[in-house]
């Protein structure tokens, strides 16, 4: 996929977080209404008897939708099942449709008029039901038979509600009452069961003018982050954002945010929380992840890229949209409308307009605008979407630390960050090395979803989107495995090998001149990946020696490798013997290693090299080495001018090999040596 | 031969330091004479026994130019010659006397010269530097002599003397014990040079890391790192400093003798035609004593503190190889002995503080030094790391200039029979390598009286001594277990057939 982004309303404006053009459009003639279906990610929008839905995960501007045709008659709210068989509909307080998709069969629904109200309904996945309905007397639970013919009441949750909220991906419901709807009852479905949380009151400040605010159901906000459900509670008269932490069987504040604006909302985006403060116009990145509360970055507007070009097929129908939204685009974008609605996770649609945007993060914006490293690369290392950004935003960190020549303490931290995220990314099963570039959309393992999602075949400008697998949400997951749906990186994570690879040998070649530094540095990385018990390839021993030989440091040279600091193998072993043409200490450790390694046919060789002929002639014979020619050490003996050893070859060749003596490498070297005591005595 | 002009000394040691430059005009003998000892001999004795060495080194320079004189075996002495820088040189005197257990092995005892050479070296600067700066040889006498006698003291156990003797065969002096470290533990103790190293800023500083009497790391030379760390273990780590002796150290420590206490006050007058050393005080300037006994001690920061170089002053040593200057700053842990170089030039040019540096390493090697001394520790394997069971052997690297040895306590075990086999064994291939220049391979075996196999082998610059006590009847047998051995803890560095 090419693709460069041209900048067109806020050109040059900064901004760590993003939408870009283009965006899904739900404009459709004479609609009445529009709605999102969290459980089953669908853009919703209804005329009078037509439902029409666009798929947004996985985010495609371009994908049609899909229409449905139901009777006449009012809509409040409106969702899929989960298997998308049906489709739900909220009528009044007090009625709801049920259409089957396939048999067209209708089912109604109806509670007792005047003492009780439908609040609101949803699907769930749980094996107790199939459709939970909110009332204001409490919670009905109901399971569908197979044919959608009935409805069958399977358990009421009391409760005095005023209203309510849930998300799909928390699998959570928090039914509100009180009088300031304060005071909470809480429910998860999931496939565990119905499991009843503690019931629990939030805290909210209180003033002269307000001595008893009342909670609205828009100032709660359901999130999943790493795994860890999360309440947002919007206290404006204190003007904090309150954090309560889901367990199953406790609900525990976790501190508060500052807010600025008394209009506030929330997305997540790659389990990062994004507060925006809707009436400052900008807004501010938190990272639950770390204990601190600090944003990640300063607070900055949401910034709305141009148009992206991109491949497609179709010139005609490209060059038709382009004209008519770029039309539109430039009449209307305005940010932090009063049209806008966050939807959770990550989308805001604009009903004024009829688009739909996702949100993205733009993580070099972020990188540039952080000072603290080692934070920064924790940071990096926990986003998965654009994990491959984060993974060339950390080496090139790392590849700047070193470059700038940072205290050793320091870049020891940022080693450490890395080498602990491979270690514990390859434990955890995500982190997966590129194979195939071209590698299709794989099929999800029915295990790890629940709510099985519809997978497309889709063309270019595909939005990586991860769903988390909340089976088990409610119990401390510090990670969630992730459901991959195409085989490019899942992890920032870097192996050993990667950094060798795009960050020591880059900055070797610049960086001769610091060898000392530059050992250091490699001695805590090599220090961080044996902690871990990891292995990195070999080649990083090799210009370990090239380092120390360069710089003179035989002593510590000796060290490292007695030590097996630097790990033997045949590479470093001949690094050594070539280092150790300027130390005949090193030239030893070189011999001694191959010995060691039984690199029988290399020893004899080297053996010979430096002359100990006879020494080598015992290693051949003891070990058995045929693959030495026995004229090798004729040949060197006599180069080496000295006749004594010449001699004693050829006796100790005569003694082990019999029938040499007939052989013509006897005669020769024989005549040779005969030839040249002639010569001395002339 | 000529030994009846000497007379019978009371004293079984003499030393003596002389200048072959110097006093070879008639009436100027006297000259040539650096350091005596026994101080009290009269002059006519010591120019007696120096003018007995000069004689034979020149005549012996006839016929080996390079090598000169070596050792002279006289019937009931020793003398065992050394030339410590060109020109000048040291001549041990021995007396001879098997019942007393007087038997020695000259290379050793040539190791004893060199030791104090080097050590004399490492903190005053060369003999002949010292006597350029001071041609009538009155400063290199005020020094010398301080020195040497603190060194002797440490050869002094109760009132006998202990110099290396047949005893001592398995053990090699001018060598550096090493502690055998896992990887794990070596990674972590690089990662502490590499922190220490970072505590100068970017000056390049060299550091030297002991645990017990063991050295675990070094960024100096092997000629360097030698001298260093016989010097740390005669007076640094926690068992120098630590008042009983242990017997783990190689060197053998006690109080200093009162007899050569007493004598140390007083200063013979040298020279020749009545010039005294006094006369040129202003020249000679304070002498300073770095082998003195139980000067050093901890301070509350870590470090050892000391006032042999003055009053606050920080010691300083030189660098052989880059005859360069260093503060030396030592810090200890429990028993982890840190020994930090600092360049002098660094301190002089304003760009490094000693202070500034001692804050350094308490701030950022603190941690570090925590980790790597509990490593250690649980690594240790106590005074009998080393003893392999059934064997008593000395190895010795000679290009790394490293040993490692059974322990004392198991060497004490052989029989006296065996050590004297052994020790006559290491003199003869004493004798073989010095024949040859280059780097002999060879392997000996001998049957001593009592049955007992000694055994050497040595191999492109490694050497291995071994005594094996109770081994099978057959020379095979004995050869087997040595084989044995050099695989299993030698990965087969002596692969004789």
């Amino acid at each position: 996929m090419n693709s460069s982004a041209q900048a067109g309303v806020g050109s040059g404006a900064l901004s760590h977080v993003y939408i870009h053009h283009p965006s899904l459009r739900c404009n459709i003639p004479e609609s009445n209404g529009l709605f999102y279906d969290d459980a089953n990610r669908l853009l919703i929008c209804t005329t009078s008897s037509q439902v029409f839905s666009w798929e947004t995960s996985p985010f495609n501007p371009d994908v049609p939708p899909s229409v449905d045709s139901i009777s006449e008659g009012p809509i409040l709210s409106i969702r899929f099942s989960l298997d998308k068989k049906a489709i739900a509909v909220q009528r009044s307080d007090c009625e709801i449709q049920l259409f089957n998709r396939e048999t067209k069969q209708i089912l109604n629904h109806k509670c007792k008029a005047g003492s009780e109200s439908i609040l609101g309904f949803f699907w769930s996945d749980s094996p107790l039901c199939d459709l939970a309905i909110v009332k204001t007397s409490g919670m009905d639970l109901f399971a569908c038979d197979s044919m959608l013919n009935s409805l069958r009441l399977v358990e009421t949750k009391k409760a005095n509600v005023n209203w309510y909220i849930y998300t799909h991906e928390t699998r959570l419901v928090l039914l509100a009452s009180g009088l300031q709807c304060k005071t909470f009852n809480g429910f998860q479905l999931s496939t565990a069961g119905v499991v009843r949380l503690p019931r629990f009151e939030m805290t909210m400040a209180r003033s002269e003018s307000n001595s008893k605010p009342i909670l609205s159901a828009g100032d709660l906000h359901l999130v999943t982050v790493y795994g860890r459900i999360y309440c947002l509670q919007v206290d404006r008269e204190a003007m904090l954002l309150h954090l309560y932490r889901f367990y199953r069987d406790a609900v525990v504040q976790q501190g508060s945010l500052p807010i600025y604006s008394s209009k506030l909302s929330v997305n997540v985006v790659d389990n990062l929380l994004l507060v925006h403060q809707i009436d400052a116009k900008v807004v501010i990145i938190y990272d639950l992840f770390v204990d601190s509360r600090a944003p990640v970055s300063a607070p900055l507007p949401l910034l709305w890229r141009g148009y992206q070009v991109s491949e497609t097929s179709s010139q005609a129908v490209n060059k038709e949209i382009e004209s008519s939204e770029s039309s539109t685009s430039n009449e209307n974008i305005v940010m932090y409308e009063d049209g806008w609605t966050f939807l959770v996770p990550d989308l805001i649609l604009d009903q004024t307009n009829k688009v739909l945007w996702k949100i993205h993060l733009d993580l070099e914006a972020i990188s540039a605008s952080s000072s603290d490293r080692t934070s920064l690369l924790e940071f990096l290392q926990r986003r998965k979407l654009e994990a491959n950004k984060a993974k060339q935003l950390c080496l090139g960190i790392a590849r700047a630390i070193i470059l700038e020549r940072r205290p050793a303490t320091q870049v020891t931290q940022a080693i450490d960050v890395l080498v602990t995220a491979y270690s514990y990314s390859v434990k955890a099963g995500t982190y997966k090395e590129i194979k195939n570039e071209n590698a299709t959309a794989s099929t999800p393992t029915p295990g790890a979803s629940p709510d099985s999602e519809r997978h497309r075949q889709s063309g270019s400008n595909i939005d990586e989107e991860v769903e988390m697998n909340l089976s088990s949400g409610s119990q401390e997951n510090m990670f969630c495995a992730d459901e991959q749906q195409e085989s490019q990186l899942s992890s920032p994570a870097i192996s050993p090998d990667e950094l060798y690879k795009f960050v020591f040998t880059s900055v070797e070649e610049m960086m001769v001149e610091e060898s000392e530094y530059l050992v250091a540095i490699i001695t805590e990385f090599l220090r961080s990946i044996s902690a871990e018990k990891l292995k990195v390839d070999l080649n990083i021993y090799v210009m370990t020696i090239k380092l120390l030989a360069y710089s003179k440091r035989f002593a510590e040279l000796s060290l490292f490798t007695t030590n097996k600091i630097i790990e033997p193998s045949k590479e470093v072993a001949f690094q050594l013997l070539d280092s150790g043409r300027q130390n005949i200490r090193v030239r030893k450790l070189g011999l001694d290693m191959l010995r060691q390694l039984s690199l029988h046919h290399d020893y004899i060789s080297s053996l010979v090299q430096d002359g100990y002929y006879l020494e080598a002639l015992r290693y051949a014979q003891k070990h058995k080495v045929t693959s030495v020619r026995s004229s090798m050490f004729l040949e060197a003996a006599f180069a080496s001018n000295d006749m004594q050893h010449l001699a004693a070859i050829l006796r100790v060749l005569s003694e082990l090999i019999p029938g040499f003596k007939e052989t013509s490498e006897y005669y020769t070297f024989y005549g040779l040596l005969n030839d040249t005591s002639s010569s001395v005595a002339v | 031969m000529g030994m009846a002009s000497m007379s019978s000394g009371t004293e079984s040691l003499r030393l003596c330091v002389f200048d072959l430059r110097r006093g070879q005009h008639e009436g100027q003998e006297l000259d040539k004479i650096l350091f005596f000892y026994p101080p009290d001999l009269t002059f006519s004795t010591q120019l007696s026994v120096i003018g007995l060495s000069e004689g034979l080194i020149t005549f012996t320079r006839l016929f080996s130019p390079e090598a000169a004189c070596e050792v002279i075996e006289a019937e009931r002495h020793s003398h065992v010659f050394y030339e410590a820088e060109p020109d000048i040189w040291m001549v041990m005197i021995v007396e001879k006397n098997k019942e007393i257990e007087a038997v020695w092995r000259i290379d050793a005892l040539r190791r004893v010269l060199k030791e104090v050479h080097s050590l004399f070296v490492m903190f005053q600067g060369s003999i002949r530097a010292l006597l350029e700066k001071e041609p009538t040889g009155g400063l290199v006498r005020s020094h010398l002599y301080p020195f040497i006698t603190d060194y002797l003291n440490d050869l002094f156990v109760g009132k006998k003397q202990q110099l290396p003797s047949f005893r001592d065969t398995l053990k090699e002096r001018g060598t550096v014990q090493m502690l055998t470290l896992a990887r794990d533990a070596a990674l972590e103790v690089q990662s502490l040079v590499g922190v220490l190293d970072s505590c100068a800023g970017t000056v390049r500083c060299h550091s030297v890391i002991l645990f017990h009497d063991l050295l675990v790391s070094t960024t100096l030379s092997p000629d360097d790192t030698v001298d260093l760390f016989a010097f740390s273990v005669m007076r640094l780590t926690t068992n120098a400093l630590s008042s009983g002796t242990s017997s783990w150290s190689y060197l053998r420590k006690g109080s200093g003798s009162p007899q050569i206490s007493s004598r140390s006050t007083t200063v013979p007058p040298l020279g020749s035609g009545g010039t005294l050393p006094s006369g040129n005080g202003s020249s000679t300037g304070r002498v300073i004593r770095p082998l003195q006994h139980d000067k050093w001690s901890k301070g509350k920061d870590g470090f050892l503190v000391t006032d042999i170089w003055g009053l606050d002053a920080t010691p300083t040593i030189l660098i052989q190889k880059t005859q360069e200057s260093f503060y030396l700053l030592t810090y200890q842990y429990k028993s982890l002995t840190l020994v930090l170089l600092v360049p002098i030039a660094a301190i002089v040019n304003g760009e490094l503080d000693i202070s500034f540096v001692k804050q350094q390493v308490i701030e950022n090697a603190s941690t570090k030094i925590l980790k790597v001394e509990e490593k250690l520790s649980k690594g240790w394997g106590g005074e009998n790391a080393y003893h392999v069971s059934g064997y008593r052997y000395l190895l010795v690297d000679n290009d790394m200039e490293v040993s490692r040895a059974s322990p004392p306590g198991k060497v004490a075990t052989l029989a006296k029979e065996s050590l004297l086999a052994l020790n006559k064994l290491r003199e003869e291939v004493d004798t073989e390598k010095n024949r040859s220049k280059q780097e002999k391979d060879m392997e000996i075996c001998i049957r001593a009286k009592n049955n007992t196999w000694v055994i050497a082998r040595l191999n492109r610059g490694k050497e291995l001594y071994m005594a094996l006590e109770k081994a099978s009847e057959t020379l095979l047998d004995a050869t087997d277990s040595v084989q044995r051995f050099s695989n299993r803890y030698c990965s087969g560095a002596f692969p004789m057939d």
